[in-house]
């Protein structure tokens, strides 16, 4: 199976509009065979763990890749200096070094992208106008969420959509005209960005005494958490003051889950109450495991998330995840992160070593 | 099941306010109550065991304090006293530790304490331990007793069984009242060992107290900082940074922080017949408390030139680690302490993959993991819970430069070497940091008297009074039989 023909295929796949469980594992086993074929790293992690195209009859039993692997190897399919794009992992888990995910081409991400981001969050409307809480894609080339703001606002966007993050930081004179302009027109707005912007955000708008009452049908989308950019706020709390702030109702607050190792977007339906469900496309399916054994937890008992994303063609589909999570119906609920222990006794983690071993 | 936590003197246990922690495992709920004290009660409680500590510990003669400690610690090695019984069967629920391994681990430990290792204790810190009772005669002339404080602050933390025993002896050996707080993740030792204490000699029930307050409360954390005359505080690097801004100036602090710890393995310890005795140690040592312990170790150096190289030798330790798992089955993880043995496994697999120097062998249930590196690697943790490295080097030599930039941080090291192979490295870990040389099984043991983290564990807590030369010379001039 050549790049191309595994390209027409998926673009084929995502154009459905569903796939029954045969129907994804078919896709997913043919596309393991592609990889294991073509990405020489992914080959020796998956033989290591005796799984070959010949043994393996599931789509669960395809091997994830700890993302960890993305720090560690070059999971590409076609040559990586001949990606389009490379998206840079932030790095935050082994200081300096960061993974990368190459893609040769953008055509199935963004085809990903974009189906999905019209049916989830774009609702009927075709184009809104978008505020930004984001830097864009020329200040971060390598960030897949600039890039995703990106195509938000070249396919979704209105042409009074700015971004109102650069490297001096948010705009707030930007911002505040932006929301008095909706306001005052009565036409609905988006504002698009990564949490801990929004808390900025609130900040500073605060800080002005400043209150908007958003017109019916704007909308709000964060993703990615805290990072330890903003102080770090409890979900009901932020979606409180988002709702607040704006005007915006928490139902018509989106939260996205995504990540550079995926192709593909997970979102909820607001967040009226939190945690909420988050789910992903057709193409997408999340089981949850186990991080030890790798056995799959029943419904109701939380584990790691894996994802199988089909989009991710030229990397590796199937990514082990360190986000804890709890599948329910209608998809799971994502509970934080599960990356690092504390010591229960005097010995020492891995984290407060190398605080201590800076400081 | 319902347990009271603490040991509180004098106030009516109506007149406090209890909060619950809840404990359990395997279908059996185990709830605790702890105490939370109004400033009022704080303020009762330090003057009463202030003074109970002037009135009557500083009268008693050293050799009566260990008596009474050794007659309570022979309770608790008595598997049929109710104590020991009652330990038995809460602390595995309190703690998750298996419980034969509470069982072994509780009779090493509790070993520490009888009356010929108290004296071992006393016999470390003071070449006379009458010091402790009068002014006795020093080298320098004149005379010299020592006091330990009135009220000494405990700061206990970490959930490893026992651990609070160690200062709450050492501070009666030098006759300090003491109080200490039980960390939440087990609040119920300490206390046990203070109501026992006092059930055997009832002259001391009133100059201990056991506490508790929720790490962070500053307010009433404060309450205590502010009425001790000495805190001795286990715990990590930010928790003692943030209680050292907090404590008085002229009040002594003794921080304990937490630390890593290794061992050696020289090829003299990798012939056929000796490689499993040394992996079945260092096995030992991992399993032990689930590695939870300053002494536990994470990385294991391995010289090359014996008989089974150091990737042999990792494959002998996996073998043990799974014969430990079998023995002592490790504690069911919760979600961040797996994630945390995942993301080091996973993060281990993966450099195996990368680099064929490394590798890992990891049980596939999960239950331990061992990695191997075949060049030098500089000592940083493992994911803990029974997962280490082994690091093969061409000479022993050649771990210090690994180990040697976490000075502040180092604390056991177990060498297994011929004797003049110890006595070298050994001066090599001591000058690189190190405080503690034992064998391979031993880490999770200190011996009684052992100098905690170098320091020393009775002077540090005593002020030493003194009678110049000249005092005594003068007074002679005022004796009524002067010529």
């Amino acid at each position: 199976m050549t790049h191309a023909q595994i390209v027409e295929e998926l673009l084929a796949f995502l154009a459905l509009d569903d796939a029954d469980e045969a129907a994804f594992g078919t896709m997913a086993l043919r596309l393991f065979a592609y990889q294991f074929e073509h990405n020489a790293a992914y080959r020796r992690v998956a033989m290591q763990r005796g799984r070959t195209p010949r043994t393996v009859r599931s789509w669960q039993a395809i091997p994830a890749v700890p993302i960890a692997a993305f720090k560690e190897l070059t999971l590409s399919c076609r040559p990586p200096e001949e990606a389009e794009r490379v998206f840079m992992t932030s790095g935050t888990t082994r200081a300096g070094v960061r993974g990368a995910c190459y893609h040769p081409t953008m055509a199935v991400w963004e085809r990903s992208m974009t189906r999905t981001f019209r049916h989830r969050f774009m609702g009927g409307d075709a184009r809104l106008p978008m505020a930004i809480l984001f830097p864009d894609a020329a200040a971060m080339p390598n960030s897949s969420l600039a890039h995703y703001l990106a195509v938000a606002v070249r396919e979704f966007g209105a042409a009074d959509s700015r971004h109102l993050v650069d490297g001096s930081g948010l705009d707030v004179d930007g911002l505040v005209t932006m929301l008095e302009t909706a306001a005052a027109a009565g036409r609905p707005l988006a504002l698009l960005g990564a949490s801990f912007s929004f808390v900025h955000a609130m900040d500073a708008l605060a800080e002005r005494g400043c209150r908007v009452a958003l017109p019916e049908g704007s909308r709000i989308l964060d993703t990615g958490g805290f990072k330890g950019q903003s102080r770090t706020m409890e979900a009901d709390a932020f979606y409180d003051r988002l709702s607040a702030t704006f005007g915006v109702p928490r139902r018509r607050c989106i939260n996205m889950y995504g990540m550079t190792e995926l192709s593909s977007q997970f979102y909820d339906d607001g967040n009226e109450s939190c945690p909420s469900v988050k789910s992903g496309p057709h193409w997408v399916r999340t089981r949850v495991i186990d991080p030890l054994s790798g056995a799959e937890m029943p419904v109701g008992t939380p584990g790691v998330l894996v994802h199988h994303d089909l989009a991710h063609f030229n990397n590796v589909s199937a990514i082990l995840t360190e986000d804890a999570g709890v599948a329910v119906a209608g998809g799971f609920l994502l509970l934080g992160r599960a990356d690092g222990a504390e010591a229960k006794g005097c010995s020492m983690a891995v984290a407060e070593f190398l605080a201590a071993a800076q400081g | 099941m319902r347990e009271v936590a603490g040991y509180l003197p004098g106030l009516d246990p109506d007149s406090v306010a209890w909060r619950t922690l809840a404990f359990g495992r395997g279908g059996t709920d185990l709830e605790v109550a702890v105490p939370e004290l109004t400033p009022a009660q704080v303020a009762a409680l330090a003057e009463r065991v202030r003074a109970h500590a002037r009135s009557v510990l500083k009268t008693m003669p050293v050799a009566e304090v260990v008596t009474a400690v050794d007659a309570a610690v022979a309770r608790l090695l008595d598997r049929d006293d109710p104590w020991r019984r009652r330990a038995e069967r809460l602390l595995p629920l309190v703690t998750g530790y298996d419980a034969e391994m509470v069982r072994h681990g509780l009779t090493s430990y509790l070993k520490t304490f009888r009356k010929p290792e108290l004296l071992r204790f006393l016999a470390e810190d003071f070449a006379n331990p009458g010091v402790l009772d009068d002014f006795q005669p020093v080298p320098k002339g004149g005379f010299a007793r020592a006091f330990g404080p009135d009220l000494l602050l405990h700061v206990w933390a970490g959930n490893v069984p026992g651990l609070p025993l160690w200062s709450l002896v050492c501070g009666l050996l030098v006759k300090a009242g003491g109080v200490g707080k039980v960390p939440s993740a087990e609040p119920l030792f300490a206390g046990w060992f203070a109501r026992l204490l006092a059930e055997v000699e009832p002259r001391l029930a009133g100059c201990l107290a056991v506490v508790w307050w929720k790490g962070g409360d500053a307010e009433r954390e404060a309450e205590w900082l502010r009425r001790a005359d000495t805190v001795l505080a286990y715990g990590s690097t930010a928790s003692l940074e943030a209680l050292r801004a907090r404590v008085p100036v002229t009040t002594r602090f003794l921080p304990y922080g937490h630390k890593i710890s290794f061992a050696l393995v020289s090829h003299a310890a990798l012939d056929p017949h000796t490689v499993r005795a040394t992996a079945r140690g260092v096995a030992h040592d991992v399993a032990r408390w689930d590695q939870q312990g300053c002494y536990s170790p994470h990385v294991v150096y391995v010289e090359r030139g014996g008989g089974v190289d150091p990737r042999g030798f990792a494959r002998h330790l996996a073998h043990e680690l799974a014969c430990q798992a079998i023995r002592f089955p490790r504690r069911a993880l919760d979600p961040g302490d797996a994630g945390g043995v995942a993301a080091w496994r996973h993060a281990e697999e993966m450099q195996g993959v990368a680099d064929p120097a490394r590798e890992l062998l990891a049980d596939p249930a999960g239950a331990w993991a061992v990695a191997y590196a075949d060049r030098p690697q500089p000592l940083a943790p493992c994911g803990l819970n029974r997962t280490v490295t082994v690091v093969a080097v061409d000479r022993l030599d050649d771990a210090l430069p690994c180990v040697a930039p976490f000075r502040p941080l180092l604390q056991t090291a177990a060498v297994a070497a011929p004797p003049r192979e110890l006595f070298r490295i050994a001066g090599l870990l001591g000058a690189a940091g190190v405080t503690r040389v034992c064998a391979p099984g031993a880490m999770a043991a200190p011996e009684a008297g052992w100098h905690h983290d170098g320091r020393f564990n009775l002077s540090d807590l005593v002020a030493m009074a003194e009678i110049d030369r000249g005092a005594e010379l003068a007074a002679d001039a005022l004796a009524p039989y002067r010529d």
